[in-house]
């Protein structure tokens, strides 16, 4: 899966989970800082990954992820395992 | 709308306008519960609520980052999760915000990660100038009326009052509120000051030294990482500002103090050293929570007792009796009364009543005779404070007596109370909590109270006579001829007894005549040249405790027993296994006396403790010892002796000669010239050192060098 494929996805899963509103996501938002993701919306976030992209996270890991950009980065390396 | 605050002191306390950073609209979590108390407690200025998500929170509409306020900020209060409280606090800084307390945890309590995250938060604060109090506490509670700052997530704001409560643990403060609630105790400011990245417990002791509102300041410390600096602090805030500092420190056990291999080491538990440097500094240890309120409460309501010197005034006898034992046994003494006072009681007082100290009114008194018997003691010249023991009997006035109690409290000299009891007292205990009368449900309580602050306005003066000691620079002011006897063998543990010896005499301390033996000929030729008899005591770096080891021969009385105790000496080294003979030390035998010990040891808390003790072989078994930091005083080297059992025979027992004192307090303060001189050594253990009517004598030393 290309990167821009992994992107667009995760923009989508990300938006859906926090319920933002429609608009540009910016690669180096924060989860907490700038979208405002609580721990249990971060939980919910892994899930919905591992759904969307049919991968099993290692839960620590995944939620050490801070940035829209690096989730896409961690994805990717899942993905290509 | 006024710019921020110039003094980021100001701002963290005073603030202007606060803004929660990271707040949400969920009720029961810290960020929501923490915007909805500044508003709810009644901060006069804005509040402003900065939640990524946006919205509104009670009403109020969120910005989504803190530098999107369009006003001037003095202080952000942080509620982010650990992780993202770093570019929080550094939008803070870009905005120019002069205070900020970090209120998440996860920080260094939580292993060397959330010690990164700390590590990075504080380079923030200081490249911005921002003060930063926390992370990982509950916040500043200020109660001035015209500030009105609840900037904590506390059930609620205590009513304000002369206490200031400065605490290490988040979660005691608010135990301590809700038991403050109960018994009407009123704070100035509540500072929970968690992991201390920024600000600590010695500034913001500093700071409540300044503040007018505050009378007395309460410590809750669980680790002292600055102990001279606070030491300091204290020292300054008791005799210049001339305030109350009362602490509470966690940790009292011996935990670690039995491994150490010198006696002053195993004896200088990092607590007793503790105890030793707050008592030094003015500081009134507590060992309970309320122990700590209840002196708080005495100091913040009444003077300060001049004496010890207490007048009591009961309707019950039997507890009036308590009251008297628990007194004396707390260091006060039960005033005697003068004529014209005992005639002022017995004009006012039945027949049946008691009108000696303690003054019993009989159990039928009301408010007349409590007025009359308190009036007249606090009249008395030979009283320094009274004390006050009522009973709920049926025709006790309780609520009236408590009103007169108020009225004559608190002029000149302290008026405590006991009423005793709960729900029939409780009216009348509400009264004089109120008005600022110290009330205790315990009569022992009271007496323990009383005693605490009279030895609050002890050490106060002390403090206010003993010349401000300089805080001393290591390695300065080695004397003549010592700087020879440290240079060689820096790689041994120890210094060599016979060097030893040598390094105590150049700082001043008395020393037998001795030298040094390599060989049996040598020993004998050095027994002849001091004079017989003398002493042997074998050199060797890996034996620690010499008479344990066999490695002492006293009174050896001529040429053939100096060669025989130098073979005994050399088998019984041999007998511990990888020891090795340096050489054996022959010193002139000395003369028996009153044996002690002194010494220092490195502490990590307070750099240096000193101890003087109880000497000879049974040092660990009698634990008679006392504890000073240095540098200080003749007085205080002085007050270090008086402190032990074993001063009545220094000072002449039962017909024994009185021991030379001003020597043995020579040789405290060359110890800690010393230890101050000479930072290359970890610990010194001088035992015995023998005092005698005239002069004393240190037999033996041993020098621990510090390992690098």
């Amino acid at each position: 899966m290309d990167r821009s494929e992994v992107e667009r996805r995760v923009s989508a899963v990300i938006r859906k989970v926090l319920q933002l509103p429609p608009g540009e996501i910016r690669p180096e938002a924060n989860f907490v800082f700038d979208l405002g993701a609580d721990s249990m919306q971060s939980l919910q976030l892994v899930a919905a990954f591992e759904e969307e992209f049919g991968v099993e996270l290692d839960q620590e890991a995944a939620l050490a992820v801070q940035t829209v950009a690096s989730a896409v980065d961690f994805l990717q390396a899942n993905l290509a395992r | 709308m006024r710019p921020v605050s110039a003094d980021p002191w100001q701002a963290l306390f005073r603030p202007a306008s606060v803004a929660v950073v990271g707040a949400t609209s969920l009720p029961g979590t810290v960020p929501y519960d923490l915007f909805h108390n500044l508003r709810r407690d009644g901060f006069p200025g804005p509040v402003y609520p900065v939640s990524p998500r946006g919205g509104a929170i009670d009403g109020v509409p969120a910005f989504k980052y803190v530098i999107d306020i369009p006003d001037p900020v003095d202080l952000a209060v942080i509620v982010f999760p650990s992780s993202v409280c770093d570019l929080a606090l550094e939008q803070c800084g870009r905005k120019g915000i002069p205070a900020a307390i970090v209120i998440s945890a996860g920080f260094r309590e939580n292993g060397p990660a959330g010690a990164q995250r700390e590590a990075r938060l504080r380079e923030i604060a200081g490249r911005y100038g921002m003060l930063l109090l926390g992370p990982n506490c509950l916040g500043l509670i200020n109660t001035d009326p015209a500030v009105r700052l609840n900037a904590s997530f506390a059930r609620r704001a205590p009513q304000p009052g002369g206490i200031g409560f400065l605490s290490q643990s988040g979660a005691l403060c608010t135990a301590v509120l809700d038991y403050a609630q109960g018994r009407h105790i009123g704070f100035s400011s509540l500072v929970s000051f968690g992991n201390k990245a920024g600000v600590t417990e010695i500034e913001l002791l500093e700071y409540l030294a300044r503040d007018p509102r505050t009378r007395v300041i309460l410590l809750y410390l669980e680790e002292v990482t600055d102990g001279r600096g606070l030491m300091a602090a204290a020292r300054r805030v008791v005799a210049e500002e001339g305030k109350p500092v009362l602490a509470l420190k966690a940790g009292r056990t011996r935990a670690g103090a039995a491994a150490a291999s010198s006696h002053t080491g195993s004896l200088a538990g990092s607590d007793d050293v503790c105890d030793a440097a707050f008592r030094q500094a003015g500081i009134l240890r507590c060992a309970t929570v309320g122990e700590l309120l209840d002196l708080g409460v005495a100091l913040a309501g009444q003077p300060v007792p001049r004496g010890n010197r207490v007048a009591v005034i009961t309707n019950a006898g039997g507890p009036g009796v308590l009251v008297s034992d628990r007194a004396v046994r707390a260091g006060l003494v039960l005033a005697s009364f003068l004529p014209a006072t005992s005639a002022a009681l017995k004009k006012s007082l039945p027949l049946t009543a008691s009108l000696t100290n303690p003054v019993d009114l009989i159990g039928d008194a009301r408010v007349e005779r409590y007025r009359d018997a308190v009036s007249a003691v606090l009249a008395d010249p030979g009283v320094d404070g009274v004390l006050v023991l009522l009973t709920p009997q049926s025709m006790t006035d309780i609520p009236a007596i408590a009103g007169e109690l108020c009225r004559l409290a608190g002029r000149e000299k302290p008026l405590y109370a006991s009423f005793m009891g709960q729900s029939e007292v409780a009216e009348g205990a509400g009264l004089l909590e109120r008005s600022g009368v110290p009330q205790f449900a315990q009569p022992e309580a009271m007496c323990d109270a009383f005693a605490g602050a009279w030895r609050f306005g002890l050490a106060r003066r002390r403090l206010q006579a003993a010349p401000k000691p300089e805080d001393p620079k290591d390695g300065a002011g080695l004397p003549p001829g010592a700087s020879k006897l440290l240079t060689e063998d820096p790689a041994r543990g120890y210094l060599p007894l016979d060097r030893a010896l040598a390094l105590l005499s150049c700082f001043g301390i008395p020393v037998p005549r001795q030298a040094l033996a390599r060989s049996e000929a040598e020993a004998v030729a050095a027994a002849r040249s001091l004079g017989f008899p003398v002493a042997f005591k074998a050199v060797s770096e890996q034996i620690t405790h010499k008479s344990d080891a066999g490695g002492v021969r006293l009174g050896i009385a001529d040429a053939t027993e100096a060669a025989a105790g130098y073979r005994e000496l050399g088998r019984a080294v041999a007998r511990i296994a990888g020891a090795r003979l340096d050489g054996v030390l022959v010193q002139a035998m000395a003369q028996p006396g009153l044996e002690l010990i002194l010494g220092f040891q490195r502490d990590p808390s307070f750099g240096t403790a000193l101890m003087a003790g109880a000497g000879g072989v049974w040092v660990e078994l009698l634990r008679d010892v006392s504890f000073r930091i240095p540098p200080f005083g003749q007085e205080e080297a002085r007050a270090m002796l008086e402190e032990l059992s074993v001063h009545p025979l220094l000072a002449g027992f039962r017909g024994g000669p009185a021991r030379d004192i001003e020597a043995v307090a020579g040789c405290v303060l060359a110890v800690a010239r010393l230890s101050l001189a000479c930072p290359q050594f970890e610990a010194l253990d001088v035992n015995p050192l023998v005092v005698y009517p005239r002069g004393c004598l240190a037999l033996d030393a041993r020098l621990t060098r510090r390992r690098t």
